[in-house]
C-alpha cells in the first residue's frame, strides 16, 4: 500500500514537472523543471528495484542536460519571446 | 471542434496505455534460461557478488566495448563541430 | 560572464564531495549498484557545476582540454589492454584471466549471500576505472567545447 502511495506520488509530480516545462515563460526555471523531471523519473527507478538506472539517469539526465540547457541560455536569451 | 478532437485522441491513447499496463507483470520473464546461468555460476567463474556488472562486463563485455566507442565516436564529433567556434585566442 | 557569488561559493564546497562519491562508485563498482559509467557520469556533474558557475577564461585557466582528451583516449585503451592481455596470456579476447588467481583483485568469493570483499572479481575493476576515466573525460569535454562554441559566439 505505501509503495502504491510513492508511485502515485511520483507519478503525480512527473505530470506537473511536464506540465510546469510546457507552460513556464522563464527558459531557465524551464530547465530546472525538467532537470526536475528527470530526478523523479530516477527516484521511480529506484521505486522499481533497479538502482543502476538510477545512477546513470540522476548523472546524465538531471545533472548533465541541465548545464548544456543552462550553458545553452547563457548563449540565447532567457525569456521566451512573444505571445504562445 | 479541433480542439475536442485533440482530447479524444489524447483520452483514447491514454486509455489504451492504461489497459496495457494494468495486468503487466513486472520481474517475471518467460523465458530465463540464461539468467539462471548467470545468477547460478556468476559467483564462482568470475568471483563477483554483483551479478550486474558480471554481466555487464564480463559476459557481454563487447556490448560494453561498442558502447565506449560510441561514446568516443560522439565526443569527437562534438569536438569537430566545436572547434572552428572555439579557435582564435 | 560568471554566475553570482553565492553561486561560485556552493559549487567550490560541493565539487570535492562529489568528485569523492563519484569515484567511491566506481572503485565499488563490483560490489554495489553503479559502475564505471554511472560513476563517470557523477563525476563529469562535479566538473559540469564549476564549468557553469565559472565564466570561460577562468575555466580555461582550470581545466586543460588535451588532459581530459588524453583521459578519454586513454580509457578507452587501458579497456581494450585489458581485454587483448588476455590474448597475450594464452586466453581468448575478453577473458577473465585475473579471477580467481590470488594475485591482484584475485580472490575468490564464498558462494551465497554475503556483503563481499574489495579484492575480488578479476579484472572487472580495472574495467570499470578505465570506463570510469573515458566517461569523466568525454562529457566533460563535450561542456566544454560548448560553453567555447557558446562563449566565442555570443557573450
Amino acid at each position: 500500500m505505501i509503495e502504491l502511495l510513492a508511485h502515485g506520488l511520483v507519478l503525480f509530480g512527473l505530470i506537473v514537472s511536464a506540465i510546469m516545462v510546457f507552460y513556464m515563460q522563464d527558459l531557465l526555471a524551464a530547465a530546472l523543471a525538467s532537470g526536475l523531471f528527470s530526478f523523479l523519473i530516477s527516484l521511480e527507478f529506484y521505486i522499481l528495484q533497479a538502482p543502476d538506472v538510477a545512477i546513470s539517469q540522476a548523472g546524465i539526465g538531471a545533472g548533465l542536460t541541465t548545464a548544456i540547457f543552462i550553458i545553452a541560455i547563457r548563449g540565447t536569451k532567457r525569456f521566451e519571446e512573444g505571445h504562445r | 471542434m479541433k480542439k475536442y478532437l485533440a482530447v479524444i485522441v489524447i483520452l483514447i491513447i491514454t486509455s489504451f496505455m492504461f489497459i496495457i499496463g494494468i495486468d503487466f507483470v513486472f520481474g517475471a520473464p518467460a523465458n530465463s534460461d540464461m539468467d539462471d546461468y548467470f545468477i547460478e555460476h556468476g559467483q564462482e567463474q568470475i568471483a563477483t557478488n554483483n551479478i550486474v556488472t558480471t554481466v555487464v562486463f564480463d559476459y557481454r563485455g563487447f556490448d560494453t566495448l561498442g558502447e565506449s566507442t560510441v561514446l568516443f565516436t560522439a565526443v569527437i564529433g562534438v569536438a569537430m563541430m566545436f572547434r572552428k567556434l572555439g579557435e582564435g585566442d | 560572464m560568471r554566475m553570482s557569488k553565492i553561486v561560485r561559493t556552493g559549487s567550490d564546497l560541493m565539487y570535492p564531495f562529489i568528485f569523492i562519491f563519484g569515484w567511491y562508485v566506481i572503485m565499488h563498482g563490483h560490489l554495489t549498484p553503479g559502475g564505471g559509467f554511472q560513476g563517470g557520469a557523477v563525476v563529469a556533474t562535479g566538473a559540469a557545476l564549476v564549468i557553469v558557475a565559472y565564466s570561460y577564461q577562468e575555466v580555461n585557466a582550470m581545466i586543460k582540454k588535451a588532459i581530459l582528451m588524453f583521459q578519454e583516449s586513454g580509457g578507452l585503451v587501458l579497456f581494450i589492454g585489458a581485454g587483448l592481455a588476455g590474448m597475450i596470456l594464452g586466453f581468448p579476447f575478453f577473458y577473465n584471466w585475473l579471477a580467481n588467481s590470488g594475485s591482484l583483485f584475485g580472490m575468490s568469493v564464498i558462494p551465497g549471500p554475503n556483503p563481499g570483499e574489495l579484492n575480488t572479481a578479476g579484472f572487472l575493476p580495472l574495467m570499470n576505472i578505465a570506463v570510469g576515466t573515458e566517461v569523466w573525460g568525454g562529457l566533460t569535454i563535450v561542456i566544454l567545447y560548448m560553453l567555447s562554441g557558446v562563449e566565442k559566439e555570443g557573450i
